[in-house]
């Protein structure tokens, strides 16, 4: 469908959704359905949406409830990411689409399909319980409601950000590693678990930290920032990925994991020679520049703490380790400064 | 399925709170909870502004004893004195208790729970956690839960209480993954489905499913709902959605200014302003608005909310969600811009019939939160004081039912009830010859109720209101659902909901029409003061015959006499 500059004057167009479409009770595979609908500027995907269930096509399935972007229930893959249905304004999505005037709308990935747009949100409820994503009071029942623990600001700006998730689950629907393991911890839990570790109320730390560096726990993310990229709430997940390794490391020690070991020999090689064993990390697949924005910040933090042995005088660097080497420090100074800022 | 101990409706706060206390009580019960969506969804997670509680952190001298106090006279004496006095005793306690479990809230500089002050407060007593208190409250409630092992129903739909005379068997169902409809035998049902101010539909700030469908379902199943007509208008919704930017933001000194930049405030309650109680405040900006003093859009009339005086730092830090929906949904940064705001629709006073412990007329069925009336609000709830209301409520219909369950024999429903339901949901599914579409009706609900049944009432509209309801009503029998499958029909859902709120529309319109008096959130233009002799009482509204009856309730005093409300 051509649409005409007058439409374009006014602020209204017509935009083709192209609606994933699956019902188990009929469907073998799931196919796609066209509708195209007159769009004011200034439309919510899922304003959109409720029109054509209410005005074009009554079976188009979706969950939403708050229309706010506080309840977590629409999120979906637009134009092949996944966000809130309800904040994402369709004219923006327009400037993004493949094909022009036509917005694709999908389920999120990595969790059960049920129908159209809804998953299965039973498998993270079953993670955030594996991983004890709750706080276990360190006061006894019988106790509580007398007085309040005394919480200083700043360790309520620790999980603070943490707390905005609304487990939407759109950080779990762009997880690389969950792609291939649905096992995998996934980010929100991670999330959540960093939440409790860093909380003075809570008392099992240890233990959920024993759990976090099992198999499909903290050490197989890959770092690749995805979870943190999508998130709708802004909450740096890559913080408490990293804040849980340190811990981690720190409250463990480094030998505690093959993970942790991996993990160790990576930073130190990176250091020392500027080049990795290419087969078992995302170096060669992701460039140097991806690694270094991605994967350094652990090992500066890492090498603050003095965990790295600092290297041995007499490696033969590889070619242009200096550059490397310099740009390395650069970016350790950058994360450095990142991170205190962060802290304020 | 095995009969339950307790069946508790609802995942928000109150039916979270219940469910731990529940658990708490008599940890050898069979408790499930039941929740059309995900529990961590509900609507309590909108609840940004705060929780009320006497714990003087702030003020040192705040009390609980003002507290009761600024609640009743909020209330406009219609709330009933000892509920209000459970309810602000029993504050502090719970905050705390909220606390102890892992509630991260705010801190003030001595390490203490914060809080400030709050529209019709005489102290600074609202408890918060920036501006997203009830999401992180219910957070916690579902991560204690999750704890304890409560069992839940994820994306069940109550249909109906099975009753057998005076007594309940439990709850009718439906899954919503496959669309079976399922029996819940239960010695005690709780319900806490939450508010029903979604029927004004779009000039309210309520999740898409707060309409009402536990007190439908208790007055389809005979039991009174109380002060139905109390709907609270919160003043500051933003103008194209309904959506609420919160009290906090006035809390934190945002002004009100008309079109001529004038803080009008000064003129309706020159000592509180903007944080005078909501109803005073909301009529004030609609009174703005139709004396033409509002500025105008094609989105509809709006007054101004200006934050910019506080500067972009307090705004982050203090108010980051607000300033993302008024971004998101206005394209307005608030930190640059002042916000488009009018009322909307926001809280329901009214509610299904409670004692002081939760029980209803109805053995076995209890009922907490927004969709019971206790009543602690009255004719006008106090900000702050609903969360505080679910989560004290929540517990106490929590430790009731837990204490009680026992004392009732074990229920049974026959497969023939369930079969039944099936059948009605199947045929209402396929009207033949014309039909109506839902949407519209939905829509055209919330039009006449905003319309006729809104901030200023009056006799001749409240008749429209009445008459448009019934018609509805009507029109709904030729409603369609073109969606025939089973799984995840939220065609039919809706349409279900729809029939919730029009049942519930009939209620708060009867009320409105019969209450010829001026109070708190009520205003009758016709009738526009309060008219103790004879209306200091609660309005009842029971379906006798497929019609709504109105009785009345005598309100319970004590220490505080009537008196005018001025602030
Ligand atoms: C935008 C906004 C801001 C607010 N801010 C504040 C504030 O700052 N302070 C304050 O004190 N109050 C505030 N309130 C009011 C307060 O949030 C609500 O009154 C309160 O959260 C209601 O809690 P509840 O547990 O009773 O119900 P809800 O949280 O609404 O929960 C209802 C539950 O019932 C379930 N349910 C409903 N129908 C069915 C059915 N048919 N079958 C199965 N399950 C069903 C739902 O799934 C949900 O889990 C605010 C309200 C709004 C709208
Ligand atoms: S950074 Fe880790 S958790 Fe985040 S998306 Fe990548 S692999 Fe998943
Ligand atoms: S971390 Fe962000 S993206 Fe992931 S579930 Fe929470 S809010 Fe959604
Ligand atoms: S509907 Fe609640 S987040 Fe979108």
């Amino acid at each position: 469908m051509t649409v005409s500059t007058d439409q374009h004057k006014e602020g209204k167009r017509d935009v083709t959704f192209r609606v994933f479409r699956f019902n188990p009770q009929v469907d073998s595979k799931s196919y796609f359905d066209d509708y195209t609908i007159p769009v004011e500027r200034g439309i919510t995907v899922l304003r959109a949406l409720n029109y054509i269930k209410e005005h074009v096509d009554a079976s188009v399935s979706f969950r939403a409830f708050c229309q706010a972007g506080i309840c977590g229930s629409c999120g979906m893959r637009v134009n092949g990411i996944s966000m809130l249905a309800c904040t994402t304004q369709v004219w923006d999505m327009l400037a993004k689409s493949k094909e022009e005037g036509v917005i694709k709308v999908e389920p999120l990935r990595n969790l059960p399909l049920i129908k159209d747009l809804i998953v299965d949100m039973d498998p993270l409820v079953d993670k955030m319980k594996h991983y004890s994503n709750w706080v276990d009071s360190t006061m006894p029942e019988s106790e509580m409601g007398k007085k309040e623990f005394l919480v200083s600001e700043e360790e309520f700006l620790k999980y603070d950000k943490a707390t905005d998730c609304i487990l939407c689950a759109s950080c779990v629907s762009e997880c690389s590693i969950l792609r291939a393991n649905k096992e995998y911890v996934s980010p929100a839990v991670l999330l959540k678990s960093y939440r409790m570790n860093v909380d003075t109320r809570d008392s099992m730390h240890d233990l959920r930290l024993a759990e976090l560096v099992k198999d499909h726990g903290v050490w197989d993310c890959t770092h690749c920032y995805r979870c943190q990229e999508s998130c709708v709430k802004s909450i740096p997940i890559m913080d408490a990925i990293h804040g849980i390794r340190e811990d981690a490391l720190e409250s463990r020690g480094m030998k505690d994991t093959s993970g942790a070991k991996h993990a160790e020999a990576f930073m130190s090689d990176i250091e020392k020679k500027g080049k990795l064993v290419e087969a078992t990390l995302p170096f060669r697949t992701n460039g140097v520049l991806w690694t270094m924005q991605n994967l350094l910040p652990m090992a500066v933090k890492m090498i603050l703490k003095r965990r790295t042995p600092p290297p041995p005088p007499m490696v033969k660097p590889s070619k242009g380790i200096k550059a490397f080497r310099s740009e390395f420090r650069e970016m350790s100074e950058h994360v450095k400064q990142d991170h205190k800022s962060h802290k304020k | 399925m095995k009969p339950f101990d307790i069946v508790i409706v609802g995942g928000g706060g109150a039916g979270l709170y219940a469910a731990m206390e529940a658990m708490k009580t008599n940890p050898a019960l069979n408790i499930a909870v039941l929740s059309k969506v995900y529990p961590n969804r509900s609507h309590t997670s909108a609840a940004q502004g705060g929780a009320n509680a006497a714990l003087a952190n702030k003020a040192k001298d705040d009390t609980v004893e003002m507290h009761i106090f600024d609640t009743i006279k909020g209330s406009d004496y219609l709330a009933d004195q000892d509920a209000v006095e459970v309810l602000c005793s029993e504050a502090p306690k719970i905050i705390r208790e909220l606390e102890n479990i892992g509630t991260p809230w705010s801190r003030l500089d001595d390490n203490t729970i914060a809080q400030r002050p709050f529209g019709g407060a005489g102290r600074p007593r609202c408890c918060y956690c920036a501006d997203k208190t009830g999401h992180t409250i219910l957070q916690t409630l579902y991560e204690q839960c999750l704890k304890k092992g409560v069992i839940f129903f994820n994306e069940y739909f109550a249909l109906n209480l099975s009753v057998n005379g005076s007594r309940s068997k439990g709850l009718i169902a439906m899954n919503m993954k496959t669309g079976a409809v399922e029996a819940f035998p239960a010695r005690t049902v709780i319900f806490a489905t939450g508010g029903y101010a979604k029927m004004y539909w779009n000039r309210s700030s309520n999740a898409a499913g707060n309409t009402g469908d536990g007190q439908a379902i208790a007055y389809r199943a005979g039991i009174p709902l109380k002060d139905m007509e109390f709907v609270q208008f919160h003043p500051t919704g933003l103008r194209k959605s309904g959506l609420l930017v919160t009290e906090g933001a006035r809390g934190e000194g945002g002004y009100l200014l008309n079109k001529d930049g004038e803080r009008f405030m000064s003129r309706y309650a020159p000592e509180k302003m903007e944080l005078g109680p909501r109803d005073l405040v909301s009529r004030s900006l609609e009174t703005e608005i139709l004396q033409g003093r509002g500025f105008d859009s094609p989105a509809g009339k709006y007054i101004h909310l200006d934050l910019t005086h506080l500067g972009a730092d307090l705004i982050k830090s203090r108010l980051p969600q607000i300033r993302e929906m008024a971004m998101n949904f206005e394209g307005v940064d608030p930190i640059l811009e002042p916000i488009p705001v009018r009322p909307t629709a926001h809280y329901s006073m009214g509610g299904i019939d409670t004692d002081n412990y939760g029980r209803t007329v109805m053995e076995g069925v209890y009922a907490a939160g927004e969709s019971a009336c206790v009543s602690v609000h009255g004719a006008n709830r106090l900000g702050g004081n609903s969360l505080l209301d679910i989560l004290v409520f929540g517990r106490i219909a929590g430790h009731t039912a837990a204490l009680e369950a026992r004392k009732f024999e074990p229920a049974a429903i026959s497969e023939d009830e369930v079969k039944d339901q099936l059948a009605e949901l199947r045929s209402s599914m396929q009207p033949s010859g014309h039909y109506e579409r839902y949407g519209e009706l939905r829509e055209e609900l919330g039009q006449t109720m905003a319309a006729n049944v809104g901030i200023y009432r009056e006799s001749s509209l409240l008749k429209k209101g009445i008459a448009e309801v019934a018609e509805l009503k009507e029109r709904f029998k030729k409603v369609r659902v073109s969606d025939s499958s089973d799984v995840f029909n939220t065609n039919l859902l809706q349409v279900l909901e729809l029939k919730n709120m029009l049942d519930l529309a009939e209620t708060v319109a009867a009320g409105a029409f019969a209450r010829e008096e001026s109070r708190g959130s009520h205003t009758r233009t016709d009738f526009p003061t309060r008219d103790d002799e004879k209306w200091h009482k609660h309005t009842m509204a029971t379906l006798i015959d497929g019609h709504v009856k109105l009785g009345e309730k005598p309100v319970t005093m004590g220490r505080y006499e009537l008196q005018e409300r001025t602030y």
